[in-house]
């Protein structure tokens, strides 16, 4: 079901969508965002596509990818918790590095890749409920 | 060797701050992984690579024999969850070791002898991965000295085992032999798991060093000891097959003769044995756990025994014969005296050494000829002799005839017997003799059989199977290598009886032992028993068709079918509660818990919680918080008298919108970009699941039906109310959220929302996540499921939604 001037909004939009979901990730420690909305904002902007593009494009271009995102994301984050152990503390034990780049100081710790995993988690999960579901039903008409 | 007092932390005789336990236990875990992408099928000797981390392992454990013996162990500790009281906490002591050298060593030869029993399978490589796995499990069970892990470590045994028993996946007997094994130690292991938080709780601590130290009467003694004692057990004997949990077992023989021969003969069996010998110090005075032992095992020896007779499979003979060992492995537990940890300590050891190559010359056998009926074989001995020296090795070692090692463990066993009588307890003493000469009689009788009949005998009862391709030498090997270890210890006794058998035993007792163990003794009573149940054991050999006849007649106890039956009675109820809560419309569906959560509401503000409202009826509404709600209710009143779908799904969106702009007026910018994300998309899968309905589908409610809905919905509506009037009232606990604003900066973060989600409460991300992807999982079977069975769409389905 592709429509014209979705096409052509979403060639201004998607990528919009796509680097807000980044900000919200990285900057979601201390400022509005997180994993979770930057994995929804992501499958907003796929959602656009499949309303634009029709859902056997956006499979073509993610599909194989979803799933197996799910599984790493999920990895990403027990190994997030696991780094509390591995670094003589207890499960779940933040873990913070650092990194000073010239007079920009970024602060990057397991929590922040705990939610890295969340946000793959959370985008592959709904972008794989809305492939699904537009799929067109065989048998139905159209 | 006694348990050192232990604080909880790490208790250390010697300073030893290694972690060798732990690296050992991942070289396992990585190995088998590494294994299936190096595709061992491919390879003619794989097994021999694969072998190399298992003998690494025995090797280390060998070196570790000296030092333990001296009453050296070695700890290392992982703090995991202190809150919990769970920490990764590794323990090497004499049990561990003695458990650890069978786990590792059989595991060598195991992993040689899989290399060709798959021969050229691509499925090699999977099976390395599962029993890499297994074996790293089943060594952090008998190392973990925190009861938790040992939980893990047991449920990880269960799990690897369920995979291995269903690795044929085509094969429904499997699938179904799995599933029984899975839930039948699964529903112990939970079981258990409650015993071990009881017994955590009396002990105060959940170190099994720390605990064991304490005096027995802290747990014996305990109001709850029963209780935690039948937790325990139930625990104890699902995994160790007793009776009446024995069926699983032998279902579990569908698993790649490899794994039979090493998860359900020689090692995770013991799992069960190994947890009663480990807790035996602590509980081993009561007389609740005499009884329990010692009658649930002298039952389970007897029955397995007379199973095995009824069978002409050579797997199914050997699991029952498997089952009845270990029926006699838990009756020795029952007793506090040190003979009986001897004969136990000799019997698992014993076994392992033959009830394993067995196990893995039927492998070979079925592997040669195709067939394990041991009706349709002959002359084994003859056509494969290198099988043939195996078989008979391992064959006389079951039956206990001298100089074999299960000819030493079965006088142990005598032994334990006589001294009883002679201590004073005839009644109990004459009772196990007799039942032990009776099982002992049954062994020779199998073992005889299946050595008679499937190797020596030239002529088989039906048509004979042929020989279609004879194993290689090196197949073979790990088999003989395995008897020859076995059919040698009995004459090295001298040598190892005071560092292999005395370091369990000493742990199990709890105090130092000396052991003098020998072959011979003369012409004493005990040699004349064991003579008598040979001579017995020949008698049933030569009427076994009879006693085949007499034993196949007799009642059947199916553990199996009792199982299946309740298993269907549970489905039953699913079905049940399924077609009454959910077989209805989704309406009526979705009322039954907004009823539910309205009710228990409506109660409890009905009690007094509306007395400590803080309502100030002078305030002034503000212009939007007068807008915002019309603009609510006009939306929610259109939903109600929507026409088509779509407008009902837009006129919902609104609603949601409202929502939104509320978080955004009470500046809650987290939440409200979440709900307006949520809101967009789930308009968007209403519309698209809509689409799927056949637009007539979307009658005009009848009058009743619309007074019924609206009385739900003012019930709901009230719910809703009343939680926020109490939400916004006189708070009923302490805030934790000023917990959050102060510590937010601590957790490097500025976001309280999010510093909740991914740092104070983790853990639950952690499971929501989980469950997101579980639940992508079968929703996604699901869907493809209703897309294989399309809904038929009827005629003057013309437009999905109306315009």
């Amino acid at each position: 079901m592709p429509e014209l001037y979705l096409a052509l909004l979403d060639r201004i939009l998607t990528p919009i969508l796509l680097l807000l979901a980044v900000v919200f990730l990285l900057a979601g420690h201390n400022a509005p965002g997180g994993g979770f909305i930057a994995g929804l904002v992501v499958a907003t902007a796929f959602l656009m596509q499949i309303l634009a593009r029709g859902d056997s494009f956006v499979r073509k271009l993610i599909g194989i990818y979803l799933q197996p995102a799910m599984g790493v994301g999920l990895l990403i984050a027990l190994l997030s918790a696991l780094t509390g152990i591995g670094n003589n503390g207890v499960f779940f034990q933040g873990v913070w590095w650092k990194l000073s780049l010239g007079s920009f100081e970024l602060e990057f710790g397991s929590p922040t890749t705990f939610d890295i995993g969340v946000f793959l988690v959370v985008s592959a999960f709904v972008t794989s409920y809305l492939l699904e579901l537009s799929r067109p039903a065989e048998g139905a008409a159209r | 060797m006694k348990p050192p007092t232990s604080g909880g932390g790490v208790t250390c005789e010697l300073p030893y701050n290694g972690s060798m336990l732990t690296n050992l236990l991942a070289l396992l875990a990585v190995s088998g992984p590494i294994l299936w992408l190096l595709r061992p099928h491919r390879w003619r000797h794989a097994g021999w690579l694969a072998a190399v981390a298992p003998a690494a392992v025995t090797a280390w454990l060998l070196g570790q024999l000296g030092p333990v013996s001296q009453g050296i162990t070695l700890n290392e500790h992982y703090s995991w969850s202190q809150a919990l009281g769970l920490a990764l906490d590794l323990r090497l002591d004499g049990l561990g070791l003695f458990f650890g050298l069978i786990i590792a060593g059989m595991g060598t030869a195991i992993a040689v002898y899989a290399g060709y029993y798959f021969e050229k399978a691509s499925t090699l490589g999977r099976f390395y991965a599962l029993l890499f796995l297994f074996m790293a499990s089943m060594l952090g069970l008998v190392w973990a000295d925190n009861l938790l892990a040992l939980f893990v470590f047991w449920e990880g045994t269960s799990i690897t085992s369920y995979l291995l028993i269903s690795f044929k996946l085509t094969d429904s007997n499997a699938l179904e032999g799995a599933r029984r094994a899975l839930v039948v130690t699964g529903i112990g292991a939970l079981a258990m798991l409650g015993g071990f938080v009881l017994l955590g709780q009396m002990a105060g601590t959940y170190s099994i060093s720390g605990l064991l130290a304490l005096p027995p009467n802290t747990f014996t003694g305990h109001a709850l000891f029963v209780p935690m004692l039948g937790l325990v057990l139930l625990g104890a004997f699902t995994k160790s097959a007793q009776f009446p949990f024995h069926f699983w077992l032998p279902g579990a023989m569908a698993a790649p003769t490899p794994a039979s021969a090493y998860l359900h003969s020689a090692t995770m069996v013991k799992a069960g044995v190994y947890l009663l010998a480990r807790l035996h110090p602590a509980l081993a005075e009561s007389p609740l756990w005499f009884w329990a032992l010692f009658s649930v095992g002298g039952i389970t020896m007897l029955l397995g025994a007379v199973i095995a007779l009824r069978h002409y499979d050579l797997k199914a003979i050997l699991a029952y014969a498997t089952v009845s060992q270990l029926g006699v492995l838990v009756m020795l537990l029952a007793f506090d005296v040190k003979l009986a940890t001897v004969a136990a300590v000799v019997g698992i050891l014993a076994h392992a050494l033959y009830k394993g190559p067995l196990f893995m010359v039927a492998g070979i056998v079925d592997h040669a000829t195709g067939t394990r009926d041991i009706r349709k074989l002959a002359g084994l001995a003859r056509s494969l002799p290198l099988v043939g020296a195996a078989a008979i090795l391992a064959a006389i070692s079951m039956a206990g005839l001298i100089p074999t090692f299960g000819f030493l463990a079965k006088e142990l066993l005598l032994e334990n017997f006589f001294a009883l009588i002679e201590s004073g307890q005839t009644q109990l003493g004459w009772a196990g003799l007799a039942a032990t000469v009776i099982a002992g009689a049954l062994f020779v009788a199998y073992s005889l059989i299946i050595l008679w009949e499937a190797f020596l005998r030239r002529k088989p009862a039906l048509k004979a199977a042929k020989i279609e391709h004879a194993p290689s030498a090196l197949f073979v090997l790990p088999v003989l290598a395995l008897t020859l270890v076995g059919a040698a210890i009995p004459f090295f006794l001298t040598a190892i009886e005071n560092t292999l058998f005395a370091v369990p035993v000493a742990a199990i007792t709890a105090a130092p032992a000396e052991l003098h163990l020998a072959l011979w003794h003369g012409w004493t009573p005990i040699f004349l028993t064991s003579l008598l149940a040979i001579a017995l054991g020949a008698l049933i050999f030569t009427q076994r068709e009879r006693v085949r006849k007499l034993f196949a007649s007799g009642i059947q106890v199916s553990g199996a079918r009792a199982f299946d039956g309740l298993v269907d009675g549970l489905y039953a109820l699913a079905g049940w509660s399924t077609r009454t809560l959910q077989g209805s419309s989704f309406p009526t569906q979705i009322s039954i818990p907004l009823l539910a959560a309205a009710g228990v509401v409506i109660y409890a503000v009905s009690l007094n919680l509306v007395a400590d409202l803080r309502i100030d009826w002078n305030a002034v509404p503000t212009f939007y918080e007068v807008v915002l709600p019309t603009l609510a209710i006009v939306a929610t009143l259109a939903i109600a008298r929507a026409q088509s779908r779509l407008s009902a799904i837009i006129s919902l969106g609104l609603v949601g919108v409202v929502v939104l702009l509320i978080y955004v007026f009470f500046s809650a910018p987290d939440l409200a970009l979440t709900q307006f994300l949520v809101e967009v998309l789930t308009l968007v899968l209403l519309v698209l699941v809509f689409y799927r309905i056949p637009h007539h589908a979307y009658p005009k409610q009848p009058k009743h039906r619309s007074m019924k809905y609206l009385l739900i919905s003012l019930a709901v509506g009230v719910w809703g109310f009343g939680m926020a009037l109490v939400a916004a009232g006189e708070p009923l606990f302490p805030l934790i959220s000023d917990f959050f604003s102060l510590n937010a900066t601590a957790a490097h973060g500025g976001n309280i929302v999010n510093v909740i989600l991914v740092d104070f409460r983790g853990f639950d991300t952690l499971g929501e996540i989980t469950v997101m992807v579980v639940a992508a999982l079968g929703g996604y079977a699901l869907l493809r499921a209703s897309r294989m069975r399309p809904i038929k769409a009827e005629e003057d389905f013309e437009e999905p939604y109306d315009a």
